[in-house]
């Protein structure tokens, strides 16, 4: 059963993706409507059947295509690849909703038809690496799935931004998949097999080598920080669909990769864990503080992103901390708390990202000082980015409240079960971080939320702007009832796939909070005046309020600017000339804040500059001249015979 | 759900929307006195409630519906986050209600809907109200946060409802212990209800205020809400801060007697944490803004004192 649906769903989405290829050359609505109409029904059986592998708790093992008897594609699907099934199936329903309206906005022509296509594929590829029962075809799909994205950033290629976004991506992403095949290579010199199973030999430098190579390369993928570079720059530059696709399931794919291998592979050390949990939480500190400094909102959205998966890595390294130290419950509660936080990511993440989007295809601004007001022009949308914001700023009982409550507590826990007292005073320091994150995205999502839909519109094009159609709203909505109900009914979902966790009853909580808004309000209406006048208030004495005069997201996250400048790293430059000689009447002056890119100017470019130096030394033995590649050909052939000779 | 419980939902409510007018209100009253002023009644702002609950609301024609829901869900999320700390009777936790982080969440929440209302109307007053708030409230966290997990530690739950059961029924921890947790909660209360020297909770002018420059917008009904779910969540730190201290005369099991006991003490004990606020606000001055973030590491240090001294002895 799940092996049809299964093969059917896999069907349905190459039909997506090979459909509007076919056709490509016709411009109609109607070849990208069944495209992503075969999006939308893959989904729908993806998620079937990842709900019953999740309840049912078996796994499923089959083989597609065997060309040699140690070589296979074959397949895997249990709970661990059923949830991740179950994001990429619900987050690609959504978007696929929203894409059949918003990409008839769109430029390009039957260009389009590529770009539906190639989202099937991107989806396809993602689907068959978490399906993925050895590393050799974990590998292949992986690399079909950044070839695919590659293809999605690009859409708008003729746009400088977009074409140094994409080669950024680009090589990022290879070196990603660089990392991961190292890491595959490695295993299979420790095991002999390309099968995911339990080391059991041990061989210790190699092993940690291994593990090593792979967590750079999914930490390159899913954007920790000093790798995540990539995000700000494809995330703008790609249509907001496939930036929802991309940090709400794509990213995700790492985070499964690391776990997958934590759990079914590796038997770790307790400093991976440290490792992972100081990776993580750097990342969450710092995505955040860049987040606030961006004004770009999908830039900002992209910084949130690694804001996101930090704190998911934190639960990572905290559940590896805990199976180190022999303390099964709290390392099951921390994973769960990570896990959970990537289903609750995928949902307000892709929430933000097409609301985003429907709110730049109505101004035509990515700025959000150029926004504002908008909420009163798009009701439903500001409604839907704004359940975004308050689940994303992990507020409850909305769903990121319960996946960082559940990570909170197992910090909390482990401050009376984890004994060592250096250990200790490590969690506390990680804990006080990851209060100081969910604290600084409250800050910026009051500011994104502040800037883009309240106050006046700060442009005549946010002046003008309308209400999206309302198959743009129907994808989010579903997500923006995604992301209330995992958070109210956190608990009881839990119960149903069988884990006592800790959280309290949410659902008491909301009723609590209904009641108590009911009951006030009843209070007021009786003992109140229930007088209203809408009437321009207080303005400082100006005459009519002016659109100038707002505070500007800028102005909003000034005073943490200022805070936090010392990790900002701008450079502030003054030029004064005066009149006199004794500097008091002042000529004419330019002042200049710059924000310093600290890892692209330290880290980046010294490798890169690095690199390029080297590859100028091995380009010498590629003259083009044929003499020199025999001599090449010919000494590596003695090299073999000589190594043969001896070795063998 | 027990009977006890559903009685300690409307004790507790009414309780702490009872006295904590009456707090406010003192606290002026003795910096008042300090200032060698008279000073208002000490039911001042109870009349003042009254007063704005007879006025008309009157909203920005630029508003949207954040600012109409805000008094609302401010009320309601302080209202919920004051269930979770008993005032003067503790009953058995029913589903996780005490939760020490959901109560600082709840907070959260409320303030994160005060802040957009203040961007609501566009006015720059509220915009510098929010901007502050937020930002003030983003680098106190970690200090919170490191409290209440020394709390946690301390009396090894996460539920407030057992700490203080804890601290009733085996007495306090170690007096060392104590007086730190009490200097961090102190700080904690002047910074999350916005008093000297973070904030200034008596003037408008434009260069000190924080929390009042963003619910300038608010009027009528809406105002008197505001004002009032900020005086419940000062009663409930307070009240945190009162009955981890000295929590005798903290009831247990709910009896009349007992009730008007508990109450009496309670008033009693808040009458005098009010007025040592009062005092403290009456010998500082306001710092500026940038300066916070030292007085902040202040506490931070005092909150890791904490947990080193209790993980070390």
């Amino acid at each position: 059963m799940i092996v049809e649906l299964f093969s059917l769903a896999l069907i349905v989405l190459l039909a997506g993706t090979i459909f509007p290829l076919l056709a490509a050359s016709s411009d109609r609505r109607v070849v990208r409507t069944i495209s992503f109409s075969c999006i939308i029904i893959a989904s729908l059986l993806l998620a079937a059947l990842a709900l019953q592998v999740l309840l049912s708790g078996g796994r499923e093992f089959f083989t597609l295509y065997q060309p040699f008897p140690t070589i296979s594609l074959s397949f895997a699907i249990d709970r661990l690849a059923a949830f991740f099934l179950l994001i990429i199936a619900v987050v690609s329903a959504c978007v696929a909703l929203y894409f059949t309206e918003y990409i008839e906005h769109m430029n390009g022509q039957s260009r389009r038809n590529l770009l539906c296509g190639c989202t099937s594929l991107f989806i396809l590829a993602m689907v068959l690496v978490v399906a993925s029962a050895n590393t050799l075809s974990f590998f292949l799909f992986w690399e079909l799935m950044a070839a695919s994205s590659f293809f999605l950033v690009m859409y708008e290629y003729s746009q400088p931004d977009t074409r140094k976004a994409g080669i950024f991506y680009f090589i990022t992403t290879q070196l990603s998949s660089l990392f991961i095949l190292l890491g595959i290579i490695v295993l299979f010199i420790i095991t002999g097999s390309f099968t995911i199973e339990h080391l059991t030999a041990a061989s210790a430098p190699l092993v940690t080598i291994a593990f090593l190579a792979l967590f750079v390369g999914f930490s390159i993928k899913a954007g920790i920080i000093p790798f995540h570079k990539w995000l700000p720059y494809a995330h703008p530059a790609s249509p907001s669909p496939i930036s929802a696709l991309m940090s709400a399931v794509m990213l995700k794919i790492a985070v499964y990769g690391l776990v997958r291998f934590l759990l079914d592979v590796f038997t770790p050390d307790l400093w991976w864990g440290v490792l992972i949990l100081a990776a993580g939480t750097a990342s969450a500190v710092l995505g955040i503080i860049y987040a606030l400094k961006e004004h770009d909102v999908k830039g900002m959205l992209a910084f949130s992103s690694i804001e996101n998966i930090g704190i998911i890595f934190t639960g990572i390294g905290l559940s590896v901390i805990f199976t180190a130290l022999g303390l099964p419950d709290l390392a099951t509660l921390s994973l769960l708390g990570a896990l959970f936080h990537s289903l609750n990511h995928a949902m307000f993440k892709s929430l933000l990202f097409l609301t985003a989007g429907s709110v730049v295809s109505a101004t035509h601004t990515r700025d959000i000082e150029h926004m504002g007001g908008l909420a009163r022009r798009m009701p439903v949308t500001s409604a839907l980015f704004f359940v975004g914001a308050v689940a994303i700023a992990a507020l409850p009982p909305l769903n990121g409240f319960a996946s960082e409550l559940l990570i909170f507590i197992s910090f909390f826990t482990s401050s009376f079960t984890v004994v060592e007292p250096l250990l200790k005073v490590l969690l506390f320091i990680c804990l006080a971080l990851f209060a100081l994150t969910s604290a600084l995205s409250a800050a910026c999502f009051v500011k994104a939320f502040g800037s883009i839909f309240l106050a006046l519109p700060r442009s005549p094009e946010s002046a003008a702007a309308r209400e999206v159609p309302r198959a743009m709203l129907i994808g989010p909505g579903i997500l923006a009832v995604a992301c209330i109900l995992l958070g109210v009914c956190a608990l009881q979902i839990f119960a149903f796939v069988g884990f006592a966790v800790p959280l309290p009853d949410m659902v008491l909580v909301s009723l609590l909070l209904g009641g108590m808004a009911v009951l006030t309000y009843a209070v007021l209406y009786f003992t109140a005046s229930r007088e209203v006048r809408v009437s321009e208030t207080w303005g400082c004495g100006t005459l009519s309020q002016q659109a100038s005069a707002e505070y500007s997201g800028h102005g909003f996250s000034e005073p943490l600017d200022i805070i936090f400048s010392s990790i900002y790293r701008t450079k502030t430059t003054n030029e004064r000339v005066f009149y006199d000689q004794k500097n008091c009447i002042f000529k004419e002056g330019k002042g200049e804040i710059r924000l310093l890119k600290v890892f692209e100017e330290y880290l980046y470019r010294p490798i890169a500059l690095q690199s390029l130096k080297v590859a100028g030394r091995v380009s010498r033995f590629q003259n083009g001249c044929l003499d020199t590649y025999l001599l090449y050909v010919f000494i590596t052939v003695i090299a073999m015979i000589l190594f043969l000779g001896w070795f063998a | 759900m027990s009977v006890d419980f559903v009685f300690y939902l409307a004790i507790n409510t009414l309780v702490v929307i009872a006295v904590s007018p009456l707090f406010v209100s003192l606290i002026k009253k003795v910096k008042a006195w300090t200032q060698g002023r008279q000073g208002p009644s000490v039911f001042q702002t109870y009349f003042t409630l009254a007063k704005l609950l007879k006025k008309e609301v009157i909203y920005s024609p630029n508003s949207s519906r954040i600012m109409r829901v805000t008094p609302l869900v401010t009320m309601a999320a302080i209202l919920v986050a004051a269930l979770f700390v008993p005032l003067v009777f503790v009953p058995e936790p029913v589903g996780g209600i005490g939760n020490i982080i959901l109560f600082l969440y709840l907070l959260a929440l409320a303030r994160f809907f005060m802040a957009l209302a203040g961007l609501d109307a566009g006015s720059a007053f509220g915009g510098m109200g929010s901007s502050r708030e937020m930002s003030i409230s983003a680098i106190i966290e970690p200090t919170t946060i490191i409290v209440f997990a020394a709390l946690a530690f301390v009396f090894k739950t996460l539920n407030i409802f057992e700490m203080f059961t804890l601290n009733v029924s085996t007495g306090a921890s170690s007096p060392s212990i104590q007086i730190l947790i009490g200097i961090s909660l102190f700080i904690i209360i002047i910074v999350e209800t916005s008093r000297i020297p973070v904030d200034n909770p008596e003037t408008h002018l434009e260069l000190t205020m924080i929390h009042e420059g963003m619910i300038l917008e608010q009027s009528g009904r809406n105002l008197a809400l505001m004002e009032l779910s900020a005086a419940v969540k000062m009663t409930v730190l307070m009240a945190l801060l009162i009955n981890l201290i000295v929590p005798f005369g903290l009831m247990t099991t709910l009896t009349l007697a007992g009730l008007l006991i508990a109450l009496v003490v309670f008033v009693v004990k808040g009458s005098i944490l009010a007025g040592i606020i009062g005092l403290f606000e009456s010998s500082m001055a306001k710092k500026r803004f940038f300066q916070l973030p030292s007085l902040f590491a202040m506490a931070f240090f005092f909150s890791t004192l904490i947990i080193i001294i209790a993980v070390f002895s």
